[in-house]
């Protein structure tokens, strides 16, 4: 084949060359693009004040022109195209892959399973995630087998005829229902709670003694997908000196080459990550997902191997957002001033640890509010369920406790016929203040900011 | 296998194509346009909006086939040796795209409704805008930058006050 495309490559014209392109998947040959030469490169040793300056982003022409060039927009002479076939069953024992038919197909130049992955664990802290399923699905995003074939349709073709039995296990889906004893075991046999933390300040029972009034109220929030406008897609190339690069959405490059490193068995100096503009992280992006699948296919097939996610993929098989389940139980005096706190934060860990042990310190801790609280009792519990991971995500569950505090004080505010606004003048923090883990606080400017912004917006002014 | 010739960005382009391929996959994988971008790929993000015969679609919901013999536009075709699309230079100046991944497509389709009209109010940009997401939530500047456009497009001064 490679002969006949060089003979082609010397007379045949554009159109017939493009044919050959079709067969190697040769990057097509680009149209010339007009494009402004002039460039937003700054003037060199040019002081421009920093302040008061309008400032542009220095992508943001070549975004605005469609030359931005993500991972998904790269292609190398001879790429395939990788899919990941999908378990589909949230807890199960994978009886038997038949793979025989799929790599059969004309097309299909490689297909990888879970038990062909050298070091089949990865995690940013517990190592808890399989690259692909070993012998269990955790749940049903879970990829079992994947496949390296020349177009995305053969391979989505491919993934059809993969034969997987499995062996249903009992799985457990409310977080609440996986703490009790008898609860199936997501990763037995630990238990399923993978990780605590436990703030505890003042004496609460002394507090709530002294309280005129306890109110208590439950919380929840949903499992969020970050849903960026790029999904996760991967460029890997494994060269004949073993030396493995991969171009890949990823926002955090050095975890992922170690985990990368980690999963192949390789010396992380054998692993090249190579990562362009992110079109939209949020933190969906801060770990590896597809990228040693698509290194070994690229070592079983010798060519460069891309795979992109479906928008399914996107929702199913990465991280997600914590579901909390937020207990508040908070003792006031008659003027409406905290006395006491008592919180309980249960966090929906998914089938996997991912970033749950960072999100669950961030919500415990904030999990008071911004308030003058001298007894306070905090615990919270990540748990597993058979569900999608939950891991980074733009405030590390710092917006679901807001919800849950903000929430508990309007109860309460509503409760004592207070203002909303007042209840939290009289609570909130000072210059000075310390945190609930007894950090003295800085440039303290609640109060400020909320007195502002009801003037702005008009707070005291008669409600319709 | 199919054959399909179409008009893109003012030149005439043929293909010989799987029947299911789509528009998007045509620009993308044949022609190398890779502005129009995959996001969702069942035409609810608008990241693979491009405008066929005046009118903004999802290229990711068209057939390559079906554009056969029509005139496409896509982002690589806006702007000239000479300088920006007053729309793209309006993107630049606000600073209206930040990850840049739905850029290609919102201007597009503010492209297609400042050709029908010329002097639209916000909220018909909000209507024409509403099938491209953009997920890092820049809707404001991007709307500021669709008046500036408009502006510029009349031939009237910059507003200067903001």
């Amino acid at each position: 084949m490679a002969t006949k495309t060089k003979v082609a490559a010397k007379r045949a014209p554009l159109e017939t060359l493009r044919e050959a392109d079709e067969t190697l998947r040769l990057p097509a040959i680009t149209p010339p693009v007009t494009y402004p030469l002039e460039t937003l490169v700054p003037e060199v040793r040019h002081q421009t004040p920093a302040v008061g300056q309008r400032a542009t982003r220095p992508d943001g022409r070549l975004h605005g022109l469609g030359q931005t060039r993500y991972i998904d927009d790269l292609a190398f002479p001879g790429m395939l195209y990788a899919k990941i076939k999908r378990a589909g069953v949230a807890s199960a024992r994978i009886r038997s892959i038949d793979t025989r038919e799929a790599e059969a197909m004309p097309g299909v130049m490689a297909v990888l399973t879970g038990r062909e992955i050298p070091v089949n664990s990865f995690g940013p802290s517990l190592k808890d995630q399989p690259v692909l399923a070993d012998d269990r699905v955790f749940h049903a995003g879970d990829g079992v087998a994947a496949v390296a074939a020349v177009t995305e349709q053969i391979a989505l073709e491919a993934l059809d005829r993969i034969k997987v039995e499995y062996e249903p296990l009992p799985a457990v889906f409310d977080p609440l229902e996986a703490m009790k004893d008898d609860a199936p075991k997501v990763h037995a046999p630990n238990g399923n709670i993978y990780a605590t933390k436990v703030i505890r300040k003042g004496d609460i029972d002394k507090g709530f003694a002294a309280s005129d009034h306890i109110f208590e109220g439950r919380f929840r929030t949903q499992m969020v997908e970050h849903a960026p406008l790029e999904p996760h897609a991967t460029i890997a190339m494994w060269d004949p000196n073993g030396r493995v690069t991969i171009h890949s959405t990823l926002g955090r490059i050095t975890l992922g080459r170690a985990d990368v490193a980690r999963t192949l068995k390789l010396p992380i100096n054998r692993i090249r990550i190579v990562a362009t503009i992110v079109g939209g992280n949020f933190g969906g992006k801060n770990e590896i997902t597809q990228e040693p699948v698509l290194a070994l296919l690229s070592k079983k097939t010798g060519r460069p191997v891309k795979g992109t996610f479906t928008r399914t993929e996107e929702f199913i098989a990465t991280t997600t957002r914590h579901p909390i389940i937020m207990d508040y139980k908070t003792g006031v005096s008659k003027d409406g001033r905290i006395l006491a706190r008592k919180v309980r934060l249960v966090l929906d860990g998914g089938a996997y640890c991912s970033w749950s042990e960072t999100t669950l310190g961030k919500a415990c801790i904030l999990s008071a509010g911004p308030y003058k609280i001298d007894n306070l009792h905090t615990e919270a519990y990540v748990v597993y369920t058979n569900k999608t991971m939950t891991g980074a995500m733009r405030g590390f569950g710092a917006p679901q406790v807001c919800f849950a505090y903000e929430s508990h004080m309007d109860d309460i505010a509503a409760a004592l016929n207070l203002d909303p606004l007042d209840i939290r003048l009289l609570n909130a923090f000072e210059e000075g203040s310390p945190s609930p883990t007894g950090q003295v606080l800085h440039s303290v400017v609640v109060k400020d900011s909320l007195l502002q912004a009801a003037q702005r917006f008009g707070w005291k002014e008669p409600r319709s | 296998m199919a054959n399909v010739t179409l008009n893109v960005n003012g030149e005439a382009r043929t293909a010989s194509v799987p029947p299911e391929t789509t528009l998007l996959k045509l620009l993308r994988d044949n022609f190398n346009l890779t502005g129009a971008k995959l996001g969702c790929d069942v035409g609810d993000c608008g990241a693979c909006t491009v405008i066929v015969d005046g009118k903004p679609v999802n290229a990711c919901l068209m057939l390559a086939g079906q554009a056969d013999g029509r005139d496409v536009l896509t982002i690589e075709g806006l702007a000239t040796l000479d300088g920006l699309h007053p729309i793209q230079k309006a993107f630049e100046d606000n600073a209206s795209l930040q990850c840049g991944f739905c850029g290609p497509g919102i201007i597009l389709s503010a492209k297609a409704l400042l050709d029908e009209n010329p002097a639209p109010t916000a909220q018909q940009i909000r209507d024409a805008l509403a099938g491209n997401l953009c997920r890092c939530t820049g809707y404001t500047k991007i709307i500021e930058a669709v008046q500036d456009a408009a502006r510029a497009l009349r031939g009237e001064p910059a507003d200067k006050a903001a």
